[in-house]
This record gives C-alpha cells, sequence and structure tokens, in this order.
C-alpha cells in the first residue's frame, strides 16, 4: 500500500462517517446498546459479567465488520457511489479498507467504555490489552472479509434483504458461539469456540487476561486459526470481486 | 487526438440469453465539444457510457479516453474523467458541500484548491446557500445538483454524465445546461445521455442516435435532422379527412384530437396550413425538431 492508497482510506473512512457522526450522534450510542443488551440478562440472570464485558467487545467488531462489509456496499450500489468512485483515481482496496474502517471508528467509544469497564472489575489487565487489541482487529479483519464475500455474491439483492442478511450473520457470530459466556460451558465440544472468528477471539483475550487456562500449544493454534481465516476470506474475496464488472 | 474514441466497440451481456447490447459502435468524440447520446431506453447509450468510463468491461473493440485504452489503462483514464451515473441517489447525511470536498480530494486535488473548486461549482448549481443541508432535506432537484456539483468541481478533463437533468425542474435544468457550456467554453469535452430533445439540440455540438446498439445517425444537430425526407411540420386540430388525409398516412401522428403532418417543404406546409384553416381548423406549421427526425430513425424511415 502507497502514500496515495492510505490516504485515499482515510479519505474515504472519513466521508463514511464524518457525516453520520454529525447528523446522527446516537448511531455511537446505539452501537455499544445492541452489544451490551446481553449484559442485562448476564447481570439479572446471575452470569459473569467480565465474561460479558469482553463479548461485547468482540461483538461490537463483528457485528460492525458485517454490517460495514454487507451494508455499506449494498447501499454504495443503490445509490451508485461506488460507480462514481470506480470512475475516480482510487484503488478498489483503499475502497474496501475505507468503508470497513468508517463503522469501526464509530464503534471505538463502546470498544473503548467495554475495555474500560473490563479493565477496571478484572476481567482485563493492562498488559492483556495488546492482546485483546490485536485479537479484535484479527476478529473484524476477519469477519469484514467474509462480509465482503458474501456482499459480491448478493450483488442482485435488494439493500433492505441484504440488510437482514446481515444482522442475522451478525447476531449469530456475535451472540450463539461462546462469547458472552465461557467456552467451558459447551463441555466436549468447547472446541466449537475455535472455528468462529468472534468466540475465538473472546477465548484468546480470556487467557491473556487470565479466566481461560489454555496449554500454549493450543493457543498458538487458536492464533494461527485465526490468523489463516482472516487470510483465506480475504484472499477469496480478493478473488471473486471485481471492481469492473465484466 | 479525440477526446473519447471507440472502434467496432461490441458489449454482450452474458446471461440467459446473451443481449448485444453495442454492436460495432464507431464513435469519435472531440476534445472540447459536447457531445450528446439521444436512444431510446435500452438502446445502449449508458452501456457505452460505463464502458468509457472504466465501469464495465467491453466484449470485443477498442475503445479509448485521451488516448489510453479504456480496457488495459483504466488508472490513467481515471485520473481524467468524472462520472455521474445514470438514476444516481444521495446519501441523506451527506451535504452537498461533504459530496464535492470528499470527491475532490480523492481525485487528488490539493486541499489548499478543494474548498476553492467547491465553492465554485456549488456556486455554479445554485447551491451555496443549501452547502451545509443534509441531503435528507433538499428536494429530488437539488440532490441531483448536489451530484453535478461534486463532479463540476473535479477538474476532469471529460465529464460523463448519464441523464444528468432526469428530475429536475425546467429552471434548474436550464442551469445545469448552462453551466455545462461555459465548462466546454473551458475546454472541458462532456459525453452525455438525455431524453430531453429539444435541450440537446441547442445545448449538443454533435450528437449520436443510438438505436438497439447501433449508431443510426450522428453528427451536429443541424445535420442529424437533414437526414430525414421532411423539413417541416404542420399541428392540425380537428378531422384530417375534411382535407382529404388520412390518420394512418405514414406522415401523420395522432396526439388526441391534434395531428402532426410532416412535409417535405415550407410551401407544402403553407399550403396546408391555409387548406385547414379554410375548412375552419385550427393549424399551425414549424420546421422539422429534432425530436421529429429521432421519432422517425428509430422508426427505421430515412433517406
Amino acid at each position: 500500500m502507497n502514500l496515495k492508497m492510505l490516504k485515499d482510506t482515510l479519505i474515504i473512512t472519513a466521508l463514511k462517517s464524518i457525516p453520520d457522526l454529525k447528523r446522527q450522534p446516537l448511531m455511537i450510542f446505539l452501537i455499544g446498546l445492541i452489544s451490551s443488551l446481553p449484559l442485562y440478562f448476564i447481570v439479572v440472570f446471575g452470569g459473569q459479567i467480565s465474561y460479558g464485558l469482553i463479548g461485547a467487545m468482540v461483538s461490537t467488531v463483528s457485528f460492525i465488520g458485517m454490517s460495514a462489509a454487507i451494508q455499506d456496499v449494498t447501499w454504495d450500489r443503490y445509490v451508485k457511489i461506488r460507480e462514481m468512485i470506480i470512475a475516480m483515481p482510487v484503488h478498489p482496496l483503499s475502497y474496501a479498507l475505507g468503508i470497513a474502517l468508517a463503522p469501526l471508528m464509530l464503534s471505538l467509544p463502546s470498544l473503548f467504555f467495554f475495555g474500560a469497564v473490563a479493565t477496571m472489575l478484572g476481567a482485563l489487565t493492562i498488559s492483556s490489552l495488546l492482546w485483546a487489541t490485536l485479537a479484535l482487529i484479527l476478529c473484524w479483519a476477519t469477519v469484514s472479509s467474509i462480509g465482503f464475500l458474501i456482499s459480491t455474491y448478493l450483488q442482485k439483492s435488494s439493500p433492505y434483504t441484504i440488510n437482514s442478511i446481515s444482522n442475522i450473520l451478525g447476531i449469530a457470530l456475535g451472540f450463539i458461539p461462546p462469547v458472552y459466556y465461557p467456552e467451558e460451558m459447551l463441555g466436549s465440544f468447547s472446541w466449537i469456540s475455535a472455528i468462529f472468528p468472534t468466540s475465538n477471539t473472546a477465548s484468546l483475550i480470556r487467557v491473556y487476561s487470565g479466566s481461560l487456562s489454555l496449554p500454549l500449544e493450543m493457543v498458538i493454534a487458536r492464533w494461527v486459526i485465526l490468523i489463516i481465516t482472516t487470510a483465506v476470506f480475504a484472499a477469496i474475496t480478493a478473488a471473486k470481486a471485481k471492481w469492473r464488472e465484466s | 487526438m479525440e477526446a473519447v474514441k471507440s472502434i467496432d466497440l461490441v458489449k454482450v451481456y452474458h446471461s440467459k440469453e446473451n443481449v448485444e447490447a453495442l454492436k460495432n459502435v464507431n464513435l469519435s468524440i472531440n476534445k472540447g465539444e459536447l457531445y450528446t447520446l439521444l436512444g431510446p431506453n435500452g438502446a445502449g447509450k449508458t452501456t457505452f457510457l460505463r464502458i468509457v468510463s472504466t465501469q464495465l468491461l467491453l466484449t470485443k473493440g477498442e475503445a479509448y479516453v485521451l488516448g489510453y485504452d479504456v480496457t488495459m489503462q483504466p488508472e490513467e483514464v481515471r485520473k481524467h474523467i468524472a462520472v455521474v451515473p445514470q438514476d444516481v441517489a444521495t446519501y441523506g447525511n451527506f451535504t452537498p458541500w461533504e459530496y464535492c470536498y470528499y470527491f475532490s480530494l480523492l481525485r487528488g486535488i490539493p486541499k489548499r484548491d478543494v474548498k476553492e473548486k467547491a465553492e465554485n461549482a456549488l456556486k455554479a448549481v445554485e447551491l451555496w446557500d443549501l452547502r451545509n443541508r443534509p441531503c435528507a432535506t433538499l428536494s429530488g432537484g437539488e440532490k441531483r445538483r448536489a451530484i453535478i456539483a461534486s463532479v463540476l468541481s473535479s477538474d476532469a478533463d471529460v465529464l460523463m454524465l448519464d441523464e444528468p437533468t432526469s428530475g429536475l425542474d425546467a429552471v434548474a435544468r436550464r442551469n445545469v445546461w448552462s453551466v455545462l457550456r461555459d465548462m466546454v467554453e473551458q475546454g472541458k469535452t462532456i459525453v452525455l445521455t438525455t431524453h430531453i430533445m429539444e435541450e440537446a439540440e441547442i445545448v449538443s455540438d454533435r450528437l449520436a442516435i443510438i438505436h438497439k446498439g447501433i449508431v443510426i445517425a450522428q453528427g451536429a444537430p443541424d445535420q442529424i435532422k437533414g437526414l430525414a425526407k421532411e423539413k417541416f411540420r404542420v399541428v392540425v386540430e380537428g378531422n384530417l379527412k375534411s382535407l382529404g388525409l388520412s390518420e394512418n398516412d405514414n406522415h401523420t401522428v395522432k396526439f388526441g384530437s391534434k395531428h402532426i403532418i410532416y412535409v417535405k417543404n415550407e410551401d407544402e406546409a403553407i399550403d396546408l396550413v391555409g387548406k385547414a384553416l379554410k375548412k375552419g381548423l385550427r393549424a399551425e406549421t414549424a420546421p422539422l425538431t429534432l425530436e421529429d427526425v429521432f421519432v422517425k430513425l428509430v422508426g427505421g424511415e430515412t433517406d
């Protein structure tokens, strides 16, 4: 990525976040609210809030990644802003990254909030923050890649259908696997946690914050799975996505 | 060197049935002219614009913008063009200013120049006072002008506009045409499509009529009008039988109680008007319009 591509990425990020932020500031609260809803039930039913806070951070980046890659791309196609950008000297990677980064910027306040509360409650340690950030970035990249891949196959669907698909996938990835609850609850099926980028990320964060104990080789395997999943989906998307229609 | 050139351009959309949208299209658009593509819906105008604006790959043939091959050198082409797609919509949260500002930055215009260019473009389309209003609160015409302003502020050498004035009221349309003509005077090349024949006739330096993927006529508006056998139209209101004419005649078009009769010359037109008036019918005559010729050409009736 050269300087021009980086600059274009930042311009698209600004274009896709600043107007929304200026005119719909409540969006920031909404993003955090969706991810924090399960916390209410965790508290009411006597679950561990520390698990829930890490889950909220993971599901925030997951929901945001999926929604950006599927919904934003589709709406860009619908309003034809994408056609205008294709005809500009802008690299497709800058466009994809800008689109994916914009909602991530909007979710930063929620992430900081969840992270701060989790640290205060001891669910995260200062030393684990770096690993947590790295895992969250990889989770966002994987889910965004999955979203971009889905959107390349759903080019003819209406934005409303795609909106629903994106929400269903976002909820499924964020709430069904052990993201808000410990993977040990799955017993002998706890390995399922490694399959989903969301639960894998949540488990890795718990490992570094000391609430989950896994052998070192298992931890390394989890990182490898996360990185490979990201790379595979990004590669398939790059191969399948077409900047120029044929 | 031409601004836009196509040589035997073919586009086939591959689906269940292969649709040949462009069939050996040869067009040559000079630098500094306003060139209009006319044609019925589905004629291939948008396909042509999308190919030369590097959004769509061609199937066969060649296409160039300012000498750059649109297939092999899309990055070079994109440095010199700006596009308004057909049926473009706006994001409700964006303001006209943001459209101009961010799009100009993406086109690589230095930040120090962006504000001035955005201001000039917004003033040209008379949106300066509304520049900070979210598009959700603007009328359809104002939204369209915001998009046009974003293209005008681009500094691009070739502007490609697909039905830029669709949905605009008459006053707004005239403003846009006026701005586009000013751009041409400044040396820009404009390629556009429109369905508004009367305006195409006035603003275009040259135009092409595309029908079913084939260029059936191209040249200056007067040259195109010269292609028809008839040179005048007579509009008669009332029963044509009293004039000894039939409604089913090839040279007659019926609009309710009114009829347009195409005649070869002015004498014939004046004669027909005189006859109609004597019979107590309302009648008037005028030279053939581009729309008359267009309808005749796409209907297949030409010399």
